[in-house]
């Protein structure tokens, strides 16, 4: 009995101790974290809205399904000149999340996948670039379509799919159409 | 032991991969490319490296009934640590190693040095030999990596080395891969041994 509790005391000052340590990391990499979070979003609404000055986009549609932001010609927010919207799809193993840029005309103008864990070699290929190049192989193809209407060759579209790797293909590319009927509802709702 | 031996044996005699066959489920899962096995090697010698410090230096005050929970909870707040670290200040490589990293919890390497090293060395040697075989594990991982990467991909660190007319064997950067390519490995440095001894 008195072995049980002394091995117990001293199980629990160590768990106690690393509890302390734990919570003076966390605190410490909380604010880097979220500041690596806030870079990555900004990062890619640069790259999916590439027209536009960074303070010419504003966050809009807190109500709505969907996460999107409005793209003005210039700071002064006067002419709206296009959105962008963060949409998701159910890949091969993780949820492929997507910033997709488009113009007033629903054409896109950028892209950049925010977040994906499919299958290391193939699947991540969604987001390959290939060596001495600047930006993914795959995700260009999708610059100048019309974001309600991309589908992958297979399904009738113009979307060449990755070897090896067509549910991640597919996810992403029927993710961003549908997240484009997503926008224009939310947008039609917030004029209403 | 001399010193150099200490750090040394986790290289070849007693690599944690080839020869001792531990570690096997992060080598298995990371090694589809170089960037990807060197990333997670030099994750798990940092956290080798942490753990061994600390068992070897509360060694001692720790009963011999409950020195494996120590252990778990010690290996386990370091992985934690770099897990934190890792996704506050490098972001890219803590996106591409995902759910990795928390695996190296159940490593068995760094369970088995706490076990067999550093619970009963001090301090100096416990360091010494974290880190010869965390280099051990990181180059098992980058061998394994390259192999795959090569065949899968037809590239070497992301550089493609083969022309364009080859067609990647695709199975390689996939589990099926790993399997072949660790089987085929351990194989060919067992065979390697059985020559010196004969």
């Amino acid at each position: 009995m008195k072995d049980i509790l002394r091995l117990g005391s001293i199980l629990m000052l160590t768990t106690a101790v690393a509890a302390v340590g734990l919570a003076a990391v966390y605190s410490v990499t909380k604010p880097r974290i979220e500041e690596q979070k806030r870079l990555a979003i900004e990062n890619a609404l640069t790259l999916a809205l590439p027209m536009v000055e960074k303070d010419a986009i504003v966050p809009a549609g807190d109500q709505s399904d969907i996460q999107y932001y409005k793209a003005y010609e210039s700071a002064e927010k006067d002419t709206l000149v296009g959105y962008a919207y963060i949409t998701r799809g159910a890949g091969y193993s993780s949820t492929i999340e997507t910033m997709v840029g488009v113009d007033s005309s629903g054409k896109i103008v950028g892209l950049k996948v925010l977040d994906q864990k499919e299958t290391p070699g193939l699947g991540t290929k969604i987001e390959e670039v290939k060596y001495g190049e600047s930006d993914p192989w795959f995700t260009r193809q999708f610059i100048n379509k019309p974001a309600a209407k991309v589908q992958l060759e297979k399904d009738g579209g113009s979307i060449d799919s990755i070897t090896g790797a067509t549910i991640s293909s597919r996810a992403m590319t029927n993710s961003i159409a549908e997240g484009y009927h997503e926008l224009q509802e939310a947008v039609k709702n917030q004029q209403n | 032991m001399s010193l150099f031996k200490v750090f040394s044996k986790g290289l070849y005699d007693q690599n944690p991969v080839f020869k001792q066959a531990l570690g096997l489920c992060p080598t298995l899962a990371v090694t589809g490319s170089i960037e990807n096995g060197l990333g997670m090697g030099i994750a798990s010698t940092f956290v080798l490296l942490c753990s061994n410090l600390l068992v070897s230096l509360v060694r001692k005050g720790v009963p011999n009934k409950i020195r494996i929970p120590i252990y778990i909870v010690v290996i386990a707040s370091f992985v934690t640590i770099v897990d934190l670290a890792m996704a506050g200040f490098v972001p890219d490589l803590h996106k591409s190693l995902g759910i990795f990293v928390p695996l190296i919890v159940v490593n068995c390497m760094i369970l088995g040095r706490a076990e067999s090293f550093a619970g009963k060395n001090n301090v100096g040697l416990s360091l010494l030999d974290g880190l010869g075989m965390g280099v051990g594990f990181t180059l098992a991982l980058v061998v394994i990596g390259a192999i795959r990467e090569f065949l899968g991909n037809g590239s070497l660190l992301g550089i493609p080395v083969i022309g364009a007319g080859y067609e990647p064997v695709l199975i390689m950067i996939l589990p099926p891969g790993a399997f072949l390519t660790i089987g085929f490995v351990l194989g060919f440095f067992n065979w390697l041994e059985n020559k010196r001894n004969a």
